[in-house]
């Protein structure tokens, strides 16, 4: 089986996609799910091979490249599963919505450039992939209209400052080495003065941490993430932002290596604190500005960027735990956000569109899958034992503090309480608290939207309870770093400075609960009391006059909001006035008067005459 | 073989013929150019093999350089004629449908001696005949500005006169200088004995021509008639001016610099000229709310790109300038064909009457966005490759000069991608939601013709560019080898 195989399927796939809508609408979904699951299948085939081919020779002198190791086959996977699954949720989703064709076009061109990017064997295919996800990304974002709009002209105009600076540095790494091609390039920096590694560093992270929305590059997230269609938030959240995620693993581990990356500074000011500490305050502002929000898939949004924050600090921190743990919490990351947003996108169906925390509640009883799926989905972003998040972030927490950096250990553990606090927020002002009349009709999720939630919250169980089965592949991609692999079990990890047995925990839970169950069981049953049955200085309470999730830690709010402006994204928007600004300004140089024009003419020749007979330049 | 003098015949005969056709039939003028720039395309075609092994020159009248006139057909004059042609032909068959207002007689006669002026320009070896031809070019370009007979139309037609009259002029001062000094007018003969004068005398004539050239070329700060005339002329004509013209202007710079005076010197500031023609070319556009001004200041942007990348002066540099070159002719003739359509229908040229085209007009909506990605140089469009050699050529030069200059560019385009992203939200995503029910107006087949022929070309060279990268390289190494040049006419 060729790789080149899947990328024609999933781009061919895509356009066949839209062609197909204009001739039946039952055909499209069933192909649109087709694809994607196709290419999953497919990609699944792949595991722990490595091959590498050229795939086409068209490009100037570049033969582009794909490939496929552990590593790609990691991120590929995952992607293209969950890729999947959005896909299948998308099909009651979006059919309210119009332009359908389009949507799903572009869904399937999005997927399928990512996994172009993740496939590609040296640096101007990823360019070229990364391009094209950039732009299919952009068309998909603005969707909603209104104000997807403003958020996906920042998306775009962000996407696009880091990729030219991207573009530099791969240019600059062609002018310098003559190869393009990671395998060729790995290393090669070994020579390099430190400065000119930093001057690549930069340049790539411009690009990757906007993609991975890393504080202060993350402002496009927030807006982009709540107003893209649901489906699609959640390929954005879980994968989407993941690929910056890959592309600075890529960039540290396989073409700078790590030997090169850990000696590139010193102590504080080397590149990996620096990398790590930008993660720490990734992690904690943006979480507890997740707390302010009001609108559900804003708090996704922003806790998306804290918990790329976790993933980052992992992979720069540059211990055989934390890189594990980033890939780890990527994984786990993928399934509870694309889960989370998911459950947030149900809601919004049936609610026809209502995201805001202030208005719902109650939700439990008239949509009680997608209730178990958002909590299994807050308990794996927390990270509650038996959740796959606990093990990731187990694994963090413990190799920050066994190599003394309790700062960033501090920074982990409370983003950890903040994520508590919002996620609480997020369910019970959606699922519990009292059910407002308007939504006494409404319905469960439709089973297209069920079976992703369904699936992706056991895969939340699963990797929680074995967590070995990733950590096999994470271990094989680790050793092709050249990082010391981490013993692991199927159940767990065991290791001298701490050891975790899920299995255990597994057994442990599951008796704690039945012995809980049994007394609930024994005891006497507290009686049930409707949502209006109860009264406040002796008369009853009006129906519909109090909502008690608005104000939700109204003191706490009041307490931090303060410092919590968003003034990073202050400081682009003003930047964008300046250039407006200094655009109308320039404007003025054509005045509209002819004769000034022909003056401009003259004075140019003038100024020509002037340069040569002054300084003899010519 | 066939002589490359056709391609200048044909047009120029048929052009003082389009009114006698009318005695015939008064539908078959509008025939007329499509024919004439179809021979001219397809002459170009069977000279472009020859032309690679061998450039090709003729004497007019049999009189051999230095004396009389001589056309000189190598790569780098076929490539612009072919492009001339192909963005001429697809724009003549846009023209069946768009222009039908006023004498469209005169626009047709006029129509053919612009192209016959932009053809004569890039295959004379004559440096007075080149004047004559940039004047054609020019002249009736000012009439075709104000083909509408509105006041805008006339008002940016007498403005673009009067700048290029004095465009003009210097280039005639400049050929007169160099005609005292050499006593010939042959470019090959002039270039052969430019060292063996006094430095500041050749200087002269240099920088009149390069500011007299500069003027059709749009180099800042000679460019104030473009978004006037751009914006003002009709659409097709737009794409005409944007395309071919500036072009044509700048093959004139091009020429005159590294042909006729070998200057390399000039070179530098040549390269911070184009970085600020880029810079002012797109900040101008930000903000602008008329799409045919927005798409004129964008071209000065990219005309600025071109000059950066022609003045590095490797090969690789003149290679990916080429590339941009062809590359922005057929974006934004695309840009200007596609948005010309939907002004006609909407009635208004601002970028928010554009709102719901998406729906209204699906097909020239989705030709927009493929030209404006490309613009902006998103792969897999034909915009791409050409930053990307651009971006290579300046950052082999390994220098901190070239590395800060590529910054200040990337900046251009981001901004250009700023204010081309939002006309395709405006298109796409603004306005109120459709209802079903809402007719479609598709602008009938001869406007999407050509408008897809232009996105055929921009994302099958985009995909594989090495489709035109042979005859970018021997036009490149025909420009930097001027002694193959001259000794090619001059035996």
């Amino acid at each position: 089986m060729n790789l080149s195989i899947i990328l024609a399927i999933a781009f061919g796939g895509a356009l066949l996609t839209y062609f197909s809508g204009k001739i039946s609408k039952k055909a499209r979904d069933v192909l649109a799910v087709l694809i994607s699951l196709v290419i999953a299948v497919i990609l699944a085939f792949f595991y722990n091979t490595s091959s590498r081919e050229i795939f086409y020779t068209g490009f100037l002198d570049f033969p582009l490249i794909l490939r496929i190791d552990t590593f790609s086959w990691f991120f590929a996977f995952t992607i293209a599963v969950i890729g999947s699954f959005s896909i299948i949720f998308s099909l009651s989703y979006i059919r309210k919505k119009g332009n359908t064709d389009y949507y799903y076009t572009m869904m399937l061109l999005v997927i399928a450039s990512m996994i172009g990017i993740i496939l590609s064997g040296d640096l101007v295919s990823f360019y070229i992939f990364w391009e094209i996800m950039s732009w299919s990304t952009f068309l998909l974002i603005s969707y909603n209209r209104g104000p997807a709009i403003a958020a996906g002209i920042k998306y775009i105009i962000m996407s696009v400052t880091g990729s030219v600076a991207m573009l530099v540095g791969i240019i600059s790494l062609y002018s310098h080495y003559g190869t393009v091609i990671y395998t060729e390039l790995s290393g090669l920096l070994y020579n390099a003065s430190s400065g000119y590694t930093i001057f690549i560093f930069v340049l790539f992270f411009i690009a990757l941490g906007i993609k991975n929305a890393i504080w202060p590059l993350h402002v496009w997230l927030p807006p982009a993430h709540s107003e893209a269609p649901s489906p699609f938030s959640a390929v954005l959240s879980g994968t989407l932002i993941k690929i910056g995620t890959y592309g600075i693993i890529l960039l540290i581990y396989v073409i700078v290596k790590i030997n090169v990356f850990l000696n590139l500074g010193e102590g504080i000011v080397s590149a990996r604190y620096i990398i790590a500490v930008t993660g720490a305050i990734t992690i904690l502002i943006p979480t507890f500005i997740a707390l302010l929000q009001d609108d559900a898939k804003r708090l996704l949004a922003w806790s998306t960027i804290a918990q790329a924050g976790y993933i980052i600090l992992g992979i720069a921190y540059g211990t055989s735990e934390s890189v594990a743990s980033g890939m780890f919490h990527f994984f786990n990351h993928a399934i509870f956000k694309a889960l989370l947003f998911m459950v947030v996108g149900a809601v919004e169906y049936r609610t026809n569109g209502v995201r805001d925390l202030n208005s719902l509640g109650g939700l439990i009883k008239k949509m009680p899958v997608t209730f178990v799926g958002g909590l299994i989905g807050i308990c794996g972003l927390i990270g509650v034992p038996l959740t796959n998040g606990f093990v990731s972030k187990w694994l963090i927490y413990k190799t920050l503090i066994i190599n003394n950096s309790p700062f960033l250990a501090f920074a982990a553990l409370l983003g950890t309480w903040g994520t508590i606090l919002y996620s609480y927020k997020l369910l019970h002002n959606m699922f519990l608290g009292q059910l407002p009349e308007k939504y006494e009709k409404l319905e469960r999720a439709p089973f297209s939207m069920q079976l992703p939630i369904v699936i992706l919250s056991l895969a939340i169980i699963l990797f929680g309870i074995l967590p070995g089965l990733p950590l096999k592949v994470i271990n094989s991609i680790e050793s092709g770093f050249g990082l010391e692999p981490l013993t692991i079990n199927i159940w767990g990890i065991t290791s001298d400075t701490g050891t975790i047995n899920m299995l255990n925990l597994f057994v442990a839970v599951f008796l704690i609960g039945i012995m809980i169950w049994l007394i609930f069981k024994g005891s006497k049953k507290s009686a049930g009391i409707g949502q209006y049955d109860n009264y406040a200085a002796g008369t009853t309470v009006p129906k519909n006059k109090y909502h008690y999730s608005v104000d939700f830690y109204g003191p706490l709010h009041r307490m931090i909001s303060p410092y919590l402006r968003d003034f990073i994204d202050d400081f682009y928007m003003s930047l964008a006035r300046s250039i407006k600004n200094l655009g109308n300004g320039i404007r003025r140089i054509y005045t509209g008067d002819v004769g000034y024009y022909a003056i401009y003419i003259m004075l140019f020749l003038a100024l020509l005459i002037f340069i040569q007979i002054k300084w003899k330049l010519w | 073989m066939v002589n490359p003098i056709l391609l200048i015949v044909i047009p120029l005969g048929l052009a003082f013929v389009v009114p006698l056709f009318r005695f015939i039939s008064k539908k078959i003028e509008k025939f007329i150019p499509f024919f004439a720039l179809l021979a001219n395309l397809i002459i170009s075609l069977t000279l472009f093999p020859h032309v690679l092994e061998k450039p090709i020159h003729v004497s007019i009248g049999g009189f051999l350089p230095p004396l009389g006139i001589n056309l000189v057909a190598g790569p780098l004059g076929i490539l612009f004629a072919m492009l001339i042609a192909l963005v001429g032909f697809l724009v003549s068959i846009y023209a069946f449908a768009y222009i039908k207002e006023k004498d469209q007689e005169k626009y047709h006669i006029l129509y053919l001696l612009l192209l016959t002026g932009a053809t004569g320009v890039v295959l004379t070896g004559d440096i007075f005949n080149l004047f004559v031809f940039f004047e054609i070019l020019c002249i009736s370009s000012y009439s075709l500005v104000a083909y509408f007979g509105d006041k805008p139309g006339i008002e940016s037609a007498v403005k673009y006169l009067i700048q290029g009259a004095v465009g003009s002029s210097l280039v005639l001062i400049g050929i007169g200088l160099l005609y005292g000094q050499f006593g010939t007018l042959n470019m090959a003969d002039i270039a052969s004995n430019i060292h063996s004068v006094h430095s500041i005398s050749v200087f002269i004539p240099l920088v009149l021509l390069i500011t007299g050239f500069g003027v059709e070329a749009a180099i800042f700060p000679l460019n104030a008639w473009l978004p006037d005339a751009h914006s003002s002329a009709p659409s097709s004509i737009s794409a005409i001016l944007s395309g071919i013209a500036i072009e044509v202007g700048l093959y004139a710079i091009v020429r005159v610099v590294f042909t006729l005076f070998g200057a390399s010197s000039i070179l530098t500031f040549l390269l911070f000229l184009g970085v600020i023609t880029l810079l002012i070319g797109e900040l101008c556009a930000f903000n602008q709310e008329n799409i045919k001004r927005m798409l004129a200041y964008s071209s000065i942007g990219q005309i600025g790109l071109i000059v950066f990348a022609l003045s590095i002066g490797s090969l690789s540099g003149i290679n990916g300038g080429l590339f941009q070159l062809v590359s922005h002719t057929l974006s934004k003739a695309l840009l200007f064909l596609a948005a010309g359509y939907m002004i006609f229908r909407s009635g208004s040229m601002n970028i928010s009457s554009f709102e719901g085209m998406g729906k209204k007009m699906p097909y020239t909506s989705f030709a927009f966005t493929i030209g404006a990605f490309s613009i902006v140089g998103l792969p897999p469009f034909i915009g791409f490759p050409g930053k990307f050699m651009i971006l290579k050529a300046a950052l082999f030069e390994q220098d901190i000069l070239f590395t800060i200059l590529v910054f200040l560019i990337l900046l251009a385009t981001i901004i250009e991608g700023a204010y081309f992203f939002r006309v395709v939200q405006t298109i796409y995503f603004k306005g109120e939601k459709s209802t079903p029910g809402q007719e479609r107006e598709i602008a009938p087949l001869s406007v999407l013709i050509p408008v897809f022929i232009f996105v055929g070309l921009i994302v099958v060279i985009g995909i594989y560019p090495k489709l035109i990268t042979e005859i970018l390289e021997s036009s490149a190494s025909e420009l930097l080898n001027r002694a193959d040049y001259i000794k090619n006419i001059l035996p």
